[in-house]
């Protein structure tokens, strides 16, 4: 069921996977096109959502909504599901990353319903 | 005499050390209005040349090298550059008293007026301007260390000061004015509120009415976390880090050698400053390879 719900991202256009993980870099489900989700990017994610917590707690201890990193060829968008489960969405910069933001926010109960 | 200037055209609001004011007029001919706590002054310019200092606080009233000291006194000032067209510039002059001739030194090697009692009210003015036709006075030594309350005290310090060897803060010239252009340009898009220019050490530049020990906390936390992961990934360079809060965003980066900080509303379009980001980051990489 989540698979299907990730799938909703991978059928965008340059999207290339879907992860809902965990604050640890532990993989809770994927769904992934033309790329590779090893450790390293794993560890890369767990770095995201961890610094960006605490960087996030600086303003009064504010909540993260979402964070987005760009380089020239990808970017990497994350957002909290609940507690300390995030939906990662991996894409080409060709991407259209209002789509992806608005299905994020439109599957995230569907997605706390599943955890 | 403020109230007086031409208005000029507004380049924008900006918060940066008075050094950086001389180092990145090279081409600007106009007025630097400043306002400090809640006096304001301003600073004449022609061609990074700096014709007139002026400070006014209450009934104080500061002119010369005791309003550059006063500015001078603090690391951060806040102020606004007005561009003026060449008839603006000769109005402002006039108003100044300004002589059409003027010396080719700057503000620094200032003649120092000794305290010139004004007839009407209380107020003080101290100093005259280079170009400005006043009686001769002597000089005195003076260093301003840290940020002072504008005081009468103050002033008639400054009238024993010496501004022979007055030593200037070298402050690196890391911004031309195309970036203070294109900083200015982004800091009027809908939806930002502050855009910060900063390196390893310092803010260089700050456009908008924020904290900026706290903002540029939050950025160099984020540019932390983009330089540790930035190695591991084959994704290319790295362009902005973007984190979404319920109040606003905050966005890290790269601008020229040093970085970039904006501070937005929640309402803005993210898609724009990403257009934007990834424009200047190519016109970087192309200066690169040129």
């Amino acid at each position: 069921m989540l698979k299907q719900i990730l799938n909703k991202f991978l059928i965008l256009n340059d999207v290339q996977a879907a992860i809902v993980i965990q604050e640890n870099g532990e993989i809770i489900q994927s769904m992934k096109s033309g790329i590779m989700i090893k450790e390293e990017l794993q560890k890369v994610m767990a770095t995201i959502m961890l610094d960006s917590k605490k960087t996030a707690a600086q303003f009064g201890n504010a909540s993260l909504s979402m964070v987005f990193v760009e380089f020239s060829d990808h970017f990497l968008i994350l957002g909290p599901v609940m507690e300390e489960f995030y939906l990662v969405v991996i894409a080409k910069n060709t991407a259209n990353i209002g789509q992806i933001t608005y299905e994020m926010k439109k599957n995230q109960d569907a997605i706390v319903s599943l955890l | 005499m403020i109230d007086q200037l031409p208005e000029g055209k507004s380049i924008g609001w900006m918060q940066a050390p008075p050094q950086w004011i001389f180092t990145h007029t090279v081409r600007f001919v106009g007025v630097v209005r400043i306002v400090i706590q809640d006096g304001e002054g301003f600073i004449l310019i022609k061609k990074g040349k700096p014709l007139v200092y002026y400070f006014k606080h209450g009934r104080i009233e500061l002119r010369g090298n005791a309003a550059l000291d006063y500015f001078n006194s603090h690391p951060i000032i806040e102020f606004n550059l007005c561009k003026y067209t060449p008839e603006e510039f000769s109005q402002a002059l006039k108003i100044c008293n300004v002589d059409e001739i003027i010396p080719e030194s700057t503000g620094r090697q200032d003649q120092i007026a000794p305290v010139v009692p004004q007839e009407k009210g209380e107020e003080k003015t101290v100093e005259v301007q280079p170009g400005i036709k006043q009686p001769e006075q002597e000089p005195n030594p003076e260093q301003p260390e840290k940020p002072e309350p504008l005081t009468e005290e103050m002033v008639r310090e400054k009238t024993l000061a010496d501004d022979t060897e007055r030593p200037l803060v070298p402050q690196p010239a890391v911004l031309e004015d195309p970036d203070i252009k294109i900083i200015g340009q982004i800091k009027k898009l809908n939806g930002i509120v502050a855009i910060s220019v900063f390196d390893d050490d310092r803010n260089i530049l700050l456009m908008g009415d924020v904290e900026i020990e706290p903002l540029l906390k939050v950025a160099r936390t984020m540019l932390a976390t983009a330089n540790k992961i930035t190695p591991h990934l084959d994704w290319g360079s790295f362009v902005h880090m973007t984190l979404q809060i319920p109040e606003g965003n905050v966005i890290v980066a790269p601008y020229h050698e040093n970085h970039l900080c904006i501070l937005t509303t929640r309402t803005i379009n993210i898609g724009h400053i990403r257009r934007i980001l990834r424009d200047l980051q190519q016109d970087r990489t192309q200066n690169i390879l040129l």
